[in-house]
């Protein structure tokens, strides 16, 4: 009797080949891109520390030695989102995000979180500090894509209030440590994944408005504290003299950023020449301000290289999204759009007076473990569609 | 997907690409195009300059002796960096070694005027057996120093006070006087005399420390040094030598005359107060101040750490007669007789007399008004006399004559009228010499302006009319220097210099040359002839017959101060001159006042000088500024000093 050929063989040869060896289509430009803007950063963190390794009697190299840690710990991560098939990811997503959930509500709890800066926002794990809400980024653009692509069908009111609240719930947590600037990423985040969904424009126009309505009821009932308040609304009061505002008050981290970043010209002062970094004058600067060192020191042509490999990353998953069949991979790519898009248009924008000041990394670039593993993950869940597009 | 699904995802990527696009316009304004008062701010955030100031260039007399001079001191200096207990306990251990108060080295260290760089000098001059202390105990004093920095020394102590000045800390109103505004808070600054006239040369430029600060305020780095350009050198004109015999002989002759009773006020049993006079040398060939006296005088080391509050105050009390007055050129007086230089010049260039013109002299003229009679010193009678004789003796009637002939011409509308008042304002008196020094005072050369300008505000209209008019007896004062007018020592000797040079007026110098710090020339200053004056023919010659006969004939109203001075060694021309300052009784005595001219006619190439000492209420000329300009003759040719002996009233005037 003919023995009944394996279901694989009827496949055509072409497709075989694409189905058994999805390495063959790892995006190298999303890869190399990724690679290339976390070596920058390294080099940058590193030049940005010389001041405060000085002041705090550490070696020169201490904050670049963890930094490099955190990017080798970030690949391995990539590199594990990317071997798991992206589907398998997806069906996880409840699991972890219950879990981020957890966490989330955990480090809330005085004694179980550490409080940093005014905000309750870290475990601290011997040595090392995880901030749950990094990685809170990553389970809600699965969960969320997920639902979305699960019920894409009949994406109704019931639907979109679901989802809201499936974006909203981490978000209200976060907003409780509270840390704005994440929650800012979450909402765009969801914003992105909702539209693309394809909720009815009418909805979305009302999120907005939700949004709005509740960030200024943030500012308003006290929730943020007036520090906060005062960073968010600083940028309004600028002027370019670099002058007039009082250096005692948040003024002051502007003035600085921007008196930095314009000292780098077109060229840059070269690396660790830059005086304003080098002397301190930024405050946060190997963290959330790490763009004006590289605008320092690299100038104009080093920060917009850097803006193009940013953007380089962004083009490669929009083109991921737009290349899959997948309605989760499509809606899981805006969710990453809307991360890195959002975070580099917030922290390089708020260095340069643009946007209004709130803790926000710059991904690859900014000092910290939790936000440059995250950013790794983001960048793996793309590759993984990528490269799996078409089985 | 949909078609919705896809439209939407383009949207999400237009509207990230507007996101990129507003970061790289934003990027572009800030580097390319609007970034340089942001990248100057840059600059100005981290470099801050400390000033080292430059040495203070040297004093020197015309011999090159140093007259002021950088000394090093030894001062201790406590880094500002010093915090909290650490400094609390290093300020108790400071005060107890440096025998301060906690509160006085609190202060000198918040002191705003030094930089936050550089450390705070707390202590001065410190003992070297405390420095040693401090040098033992360093684990005890940390952050203190001991700092060898220049001070300004005057090696001469009291000697030229009046020339030299002295310096101190700026002002605020200095700096923001100082044209050149490279001046700062703390920085010394000549306040008198050449260390205010000659400020630049002395001063040289202060180096610069240019230091990289990082947000901490913290030093990181030098970016580079100027070396401070030490100041040059200021050499005067002044004579060591001539200044100091000048100076002894001076208060010598002040001391003898508070112990001579004034014959003039034998009633009340008065000594001579002499409480201040000058003594001005001038060369009368280039205007070259070879010594300027002026005393009670003041100690300009002093003033180097800033002058005591209790000094100060003893300096500007009356009773001390403020010795921080430059007599010599802000003293003014009444000249005397030694006016009649003037009033002779006029006369001989208006044609008014020849020198053979003589006059019948009885004693007085009388205007045959009330207070109308002037008489002779001592009721004296000379007879008919000419113009060098009445020189000689002093006649004042001989003068008044004059004065009230002079009168008559102003009185008729005729210019000449004022003609003592022109040749006076010619010789320079009535304005400032220009001497570089500040403080100059201009005296006065009074005529009819003079008087409605000084009554202008006279209540009564009829005494405001009445003294506003010039009086034949304003113009006969004047004749023999006195009434309103007032001169300067100085003026006085340049007028006399101007006579001795055949006519020249320089405006008097104190400085020769300025050298640099390599002892290089680096400018030389020329004697200045300002204005010359035409003496007609026969006249300088006949006044100066009648000035050797002061000092050489018995007849001379000096005469006697001169006995058994060698005139076939030295050749000498005098005047006396007594001025009245106070008619009452009890008022003020007279201004002893004696000018020469030695050798009134040098040989081609050797100097000649003109001496003028004047003392405040030292009686008659001859009685106490004439011995003083002997000795000071004496010294100028190192004969051999001879005793001053102050005369009881000589007959004189």
């Amino acid at each position: 009797m003919a023995r009944a050929m394996p279901a694989s063989v009827v496949l055509s040869d072409r497709r075989a080949r694409l189905v058994a060896t999805p390495l063959r289509h790892i995006d190298v430009v999303l890869i190399g891109a990724t690679l290339a803007i976390a070596a920058l950063g390294l080099v940058m963190v590193h030049s940005a520390t010389q001041a405060r390794t000085r002041l705090e009697g550490v070696g020169p190299l201490f904050y670049v030695g963890r930094q490099a840690a955190w990017v080798l710990l970030g690949l391995i991560v990539m590199v594990a989102v990317m071997a798991i098939d992206y589907r398998k990811l997806r069906d996880l997503a409840p699991i972890g995000y219950v879990a981020m959930l957890f966490l989330l509500g955990a480090v809330l709890i005085p004694g179980v979180g550490t409080s940093t800066k005014g905000s309750q926002a870290r475990f601290q794990l011997g040595a090392l500090q995880l901030q749950p809400s990094e990685f809170t980024k990553f389970f809600l653009i699965l969960m969320l894509a997920a639902y979305c692509a699960a019920h894409r069908e009949q994406f109704g009111l019931r639907r979109v209030v679901t989802a809201v609240v499936i974006a909203g719930l981490p978000l209200g947590l976060v907003l409780l440590q509270p840390d704005l600037g994440t929650a800012l990423v979450l909402g765009a985040i969801s914003f992105a994944i909702l539209t693309v969904a394809g909720t009815k424009g009418r909805y979305l126009a009302i999120l907005a408005l939700l949004v709005v309505t509740v960030a200024i009821g943030a500012v308003r009932l006290g929730v943020l504290a007036q520090y906060q308040v005062d960073r968010l609304t600083v940028f309004i009061d600028q002027d370019d003299s670099g002058e007039t505002l009082d250096r005692e008050d948040s003024g002051y981290n502007l003035d600085q950023s921007k008196t930095a970043i314009a000292n780098g010209g077109l060229t840059g002062t070269g690396l660790r020449q830059g005086t304003q970094t080098n002397l301190g004058f930024v405050p946060e600067q190997h963290t959330d301000f790490i763009f004006t060192a590289v605008g320092e020191e690299l100038g104009f042509a080093g920060a917009a290289t850097l803006l193009v490999l940013f953007g380089l990353i962004v083009w490669r998953t929009w083109r991921t999204a737009c290349l899959t069949n997948d309605a989760f991979a499509t809606l899981a790519c805006m969710g990453v759009i809307g991360l890195f898009a959002f975070q580099v248009f917030e922290n390089v924008g708020m260095t340069m007076g643009i946007m209004p000041i709130t803790g926000i990394p710059l991904p690859f670039m900014s000092y910290g473990g939790s936000a440059t593993i995250l950013a790794f993950a983001c960048v793996g869940l793309v590759a993984n569609i990528h490269m799996r597009r078409f089985s | 997907m949909t078609a919705t699904s896809r439209v939407r995802v383009s949207i999400i990527g237009v509207v990230v690409l507007a996101l990129f696009g507003a970061l790289f316009t934003r990027l572009w304004y800030l580097q390319g195009a609007g970034g340089t008062s942001l990248a100057a701010a840059a600059t100005e955030n981290r470099v801050r300059i400390v000033t080292e100031p430059a040495p203070r260039g040297r004093i020197l007399d015309a011999n090159g002796r140093v007259l002021a001079d950088s000394r090093v001191s030894n001062a201790v200096t406590v880094d500002r960096a010093l915090e909290g207990n650490e400094r609390e306990e290093v300020i108790v251990r400071l005060a107890l070694v440096l025998g301060m108060s906690i509160d006085e080295i609190n202060e000198r260290l918040d002191d705003p005027r030094v930089s936050p760089y550089s450390a705070v000098p707390v202590a001065v001059d410190v003992a070297p057996e405390t420095l040693v202390y401090i040098g033992e105990h360093n684990a005890d004093f940390p952050g203190v120093t001991v700092d060898r920095r220049s001070v300004r020394a005057y090696p001469n102590g009291t000697t030229a006070a009046h020339v030299l000045g002295y310096t101190g800390e700026i002002s605020e109103e200095e700096i923001d006087s100082q044209r050149s505004g490279d001046y700062s808070l703390g920085d010394q600054i000549g306040k008198a005399g050449v260390e205010q006239s000659y400020e630049r040369d002395l001063r040289g430029t202060p180096g610069e420390e240019r230091l990289e600060i990082d947000a901490q305020g913290d030093v990181v780095r030098s970016l580079g040094t100027t070396e401070p350009e030490p100041g040059s050198d200021v050499q005067l004109t002044i004579d060591l030598d001539v200044q100091t015999v000048a100076e002894v002989a001076l208060a010598e002759a002040m001391a003898k005359a508070r112990g001579i009773q004034n014959d003039a006020m034998e009633a009340n049993f008065a000594t001579y107060r002499a409480p201040a006079g000058s003594v001005v040398v001038l060369d009368a060939r280039t205007g070259s101040v070879v010594a300027m006296v002026s005393n009670p005088a003041y100690d300009p080391n002093q003033f180097v750490d800033g002058i005591p509050t209790a000094v100060f105050e003893e300096y500007e009390n009356p009773a001390s007669y403020f010795p921080l007055l430059n007599r010599t050129i802000q003293g003014q007086y009444a000249p005397g007789s030694t006016f009649k230089l003037v009033t002779s010049l006029a006369a001989l260039t208006t044609g008014q007399i020849n020198t053979g013109t003589v006059v019948n002299d009885k004693g007085c003229i009388d205007l045959e008004v009330e207070g109308g009679k002037f008489c002779n010193a001592g009721g004296a009678v000379y007879g008919t006399i000419a113009l060098s004789e009445a020189l000689t003796v002093s006649s004042d009637v001989f003068f008044y004559e004059l004065g009230r002939s002079y009168w008559r011409v102003f009185k008729a509308g005729d210019p000449n009228g004022y003609a003592i008042q022109d040749e006076a304002r010619a010789l320079g008196f009535g304005s400032p010499t220009g001497i570089p020094l500040t403080g100059e005072s201009p005296g006065r050369v009074p005529d009819e302006a003079f008087k409605i300008d000084f009554n202008a505000d006279n209540p009564d209209p009829k005494a405001k009319a009445e003294n506003s008019i010039w009086l034949p007896g304003d113009n006969i004062q004047l004749a023999v220097g006195q009434g309103d007018l007032l001169v300067t020592p100085l003026q006085l000797a340049s007028a006399y210099a101007t006579l001795g040079n055949g006519g020249t007026v320089f405006t008097p110098r104190l400085a020769s040359q300025v050298l640099a710090a390599d002892g290089s020339v680096e400018r030389e200053i020329s004697p200045i002839a300002k204005d010359t004056v035409v003496l007609p023919p026969g006249s300088r010659e006949a006044i100066l017959d009648g000035l050797r006969g002061v000092v050489r004939s018995s007849a001379g109203t000096a005469g006697g101060v001169f006995a058994g001075f060698d005139f076939d060694a030295v050749d000498v021309a005098g005047k006396t001159g007594t001025a009245v300052v106070d008619d009452e009784p009890d008022g003020k005595q007279d201004t002893s006042v004696f000018v020469a001219i030695t050798p009134p006619d040098p040989a081609p190439g050797q100097a000649q000088y003109v001496i003028v000492a004047l003392v405040e209420e030292g009686g008659f000329g001859a009685d106490t500024a004439a011995p003083i300009v002997r000795r000071v003759i004496e010294g100028l040719y190192g004969l051999t000093p001879t005793e001053i002996l102050i005369a009881r009233g000589s007959v004189e005037d």
